[in-house]
């Protein structure tokens, strides 16, 4: 190797060229992406979304509202069900329909039937349908973090 | 009296190493104060005639500017009291009211400048538009512009949860729920942006932090890069000046036609090369005077405000019961409007396009014809396409902040809303 030509990468040169740029730009890359996960929690201090209401019976017929976790808890019967009031377009809570049928939504004017169903409106999907069980001393539980299929009855 | 004192301090050595120059007596020391004041360098020793008019921007840059000072020393002087705790927020608001002296005033300017700004830097944004002078040099200048725009929006989204009021708690609930509508990023974006699934004590402290300093500094440091770049683009935009003939120079050689002297030079092909001196004037006083007289109209008509009408507080925040209707602040209830059509494009897809044309203007609409001149003919297709858009966002936004009645029905402003509808249930 002829060492004037100036056209030559001397050995020393890119190796200091090359370790320079990889350590700037890992550092500068390592802390971009620790910066990114800091601000992303890893412990939420939010309420349970677990309710455990009364027992069955305590229940009257037709439509109860569970304001801590926002869920209408309807009873037929001895057939038990939840739905959401958490509105699926914006997270409005939605209102039951004045004439005690269906939900609507304050906020953008969704419309639902009894079952959760889009009736009208921008909401892009039905209300939830949410798991109710039985605790060992008898009481309801609903979990609200817990979605099921529609028409999913809790039947005592 | 005040004179000599003045002059006495002036004349020792402290009154010498702080201010250079002095209040200027001589043109000389008319361009000396310009350039070697902190303050006063942001200008140009020497303005073009056309910057003095009103007309030419009628300020509307300058007004936003105001009021963002207005807006940082209020908000600083609220920090003193407000804690951003879920528990605390709204109580030190119905302090700042009804407790501590001209917190209430205090909290009104805030709140009505914030409004102001808005409407202040919307109105600046159509001033550019019609008067074409985003065209080049000035594009990289409109895109900042265009980056401060979202970060007022920005700036007034996170303030409007602080104060932890029915308002507050709702708008923010659907704004953020908006954010979640976004392609493949929209749930990770409302994650992080409220710090958990609900509005609750860390998207408090988030939007507080986001308010107070990060949304402030960035808007700062853009700021100041947009008015260095209206200098170094050659000032205020206006038309070519039609005698002006740029010379052919060999490399060494002197132009003849011009004159050096007290202004600027300016390299390549920005307007101010080749400017006939004749058109300017001294900064000082003509450009200073008109514009500390029109900090001090802003200043009293918002004071005029604050005392007059009372920022709007809601009840507590209540995370069952939105109020029906539950509204976003007003230069968004455009969007909501479209939102309660369909989320995906009110949210996202109108607001995105928006955004995206917004910043591809100038470097699509790169004739230099019809700059600086108001509503040019030459600009037919450019000046109907924004006015359309503008029109159709006037139309919705209106449409959206008086057409609404309870659960988002169509109703009309001047009709009273009957009792059983506005009830709970």
């Amino acid at each position: 190797m002829n060492d004037s030509d100036p056209t030559q990468v001397k050995r020393r040169d890119f190796m200091q060229l090359a370790f320079g740029w990889c350590s700037a730009l890992f550092a500068l890359g390592a802390s971009a992406v620790a910066g990114a996960r800091y601000i992303v929690p890893n412990v939420l201090y939010e309420p349970d979304q677990r309710f455990k209401g009364q027992k069955p019976e305590d229940y009257p017929e037709g439509t109860t509202f569970l304001s801590d976790i926002r869920v209408f808890l309807i009873r037929k019967g001895n057939s038990f069900r939840a739905v959401s009031a958490i509105c699926t377009h914006l997270g409005c809570t939605v209102n039951r329909g004045a004439d005690g049928h269906g939900f609507h939504c304050p906020c953008h004017g969704s419309q639902f039937s009894d079952n959760g169903e889009v009736t009208s409106g921008p909401a892009p999907r039905p209300l939830s349908w949410l798991l109710v069980s039985l605790s060992r001393d008898g009481r309801l539980i609903i979990d609200a973090s817990q979605p099921v299929e529609a028409k999913k009855y809790l039947v005592i | 009296m005040l004179q000599r004192v003045w002059n006495a301090f002036r004349a020792s050595r402290v009154g010498r190493s702080i201010f250079r120059v002095g209040l200027p007596a001589s043109n000389l020391e008319r361009a000396q104060v310009a350039i070697s004041s902190f303050l006063l360098h942001l200008q140009p020793a020497k303005v073009h005639k056309r910057t003095l008019k009103p007309s030419t921007t009628f300020g509307l840059g300058l007004i936003s500017l105001y009021l963002f000072l207005i807006l940082g020393v209020t908000g600083v002087m609220l920090m003193f009291y407000y804690v951003p705790a879920t528990d605390a927020a709204y109580q030190n608001m119905k302090d700042l009211e009804f407790v501590v002296t001209a917190g209430r005033v205090l909290r009104n300017m805030h709140r009505w400048s914030a409004h102001l700004m808005v409407v202040f830097v919307l109105l600046h944004l159509c001033r550019v538009f019609y008067t074409g002078a985003y065209k080049p040099p000035r594009e990289f200048n409109w895109v900042v512009g265009v980056v401060l725009l979202l970060l007022t929006l920005g700036l007034s989204f996170t303030g409007y949860l602080l104060p932890w009021d029915q308002l507050a708690y709702w708008a923010i609930t659907v704004g953020t729920n908006i954010a979640g509508y976004a392609p493949l990023v929209g749930q990770k974006l409302k994650f992080l942006l409220l710090g958990g699934h609900m509005v609750g004590e860390s998207a408090l402290i988030r939007f507080y932090t986001l308010h107070v300093i990060v949304l402030p500094g960035v808007v700062l440091m853009l700021v100041a890069l947009h008015l260095w770049r209206v200098r170094k683009d050659g000032g205020l935009a206006r038309p070519d000046e039609p005698a002006f003939v740029q010379q052919e120079l060999a490399p060494g050689q002197l132009p003849t036609s011009k004159t050096y002297g007290l202004m600027e030079l300016a390299r390549g092909s920005t307007p101010a090369v080749g400017l006939a001196p004749e058109d300017v004037v001294f900064t000082w006083p003509n450009l200073i005077f008109r514009e500390l007289l029109l900090f001090l109209a802003v200043v009293a008509v918002v004071l005029v405000l604050a005392i007059f009408w009372n920022a709007p507080l809601e009840e507590l925040a209540n995370r069952v019961h939105p109020p029906n209707p539950a509204k976003a602040p007003w230069y968004f209830l455009g969007l909501q409007e479209l939102v309660a059509y369909s989320a995906l494009w009110g949210g996202v897809v109108v607001p995105g396009l928006l955004v995206t044309a917004l910043v591809l203007l100038p470097y699509l609409d790169r004739r230099r014809r019809g700059l600086g001149v108001w509503f040019a003919r030459e600009r037919k297709v450019a000046l109907t396409l924004f006015t359309v858009c503008l029109i159709a966002a006037v139309v919705f936004t209106t449409i959206g902040s008086l057409f609404r009645g309870p659960n988002w029905s169509f109703q009309v402003p001047w009709k009273p809303i009957p009792a059983e509808e506005q009830a709970f249930h």
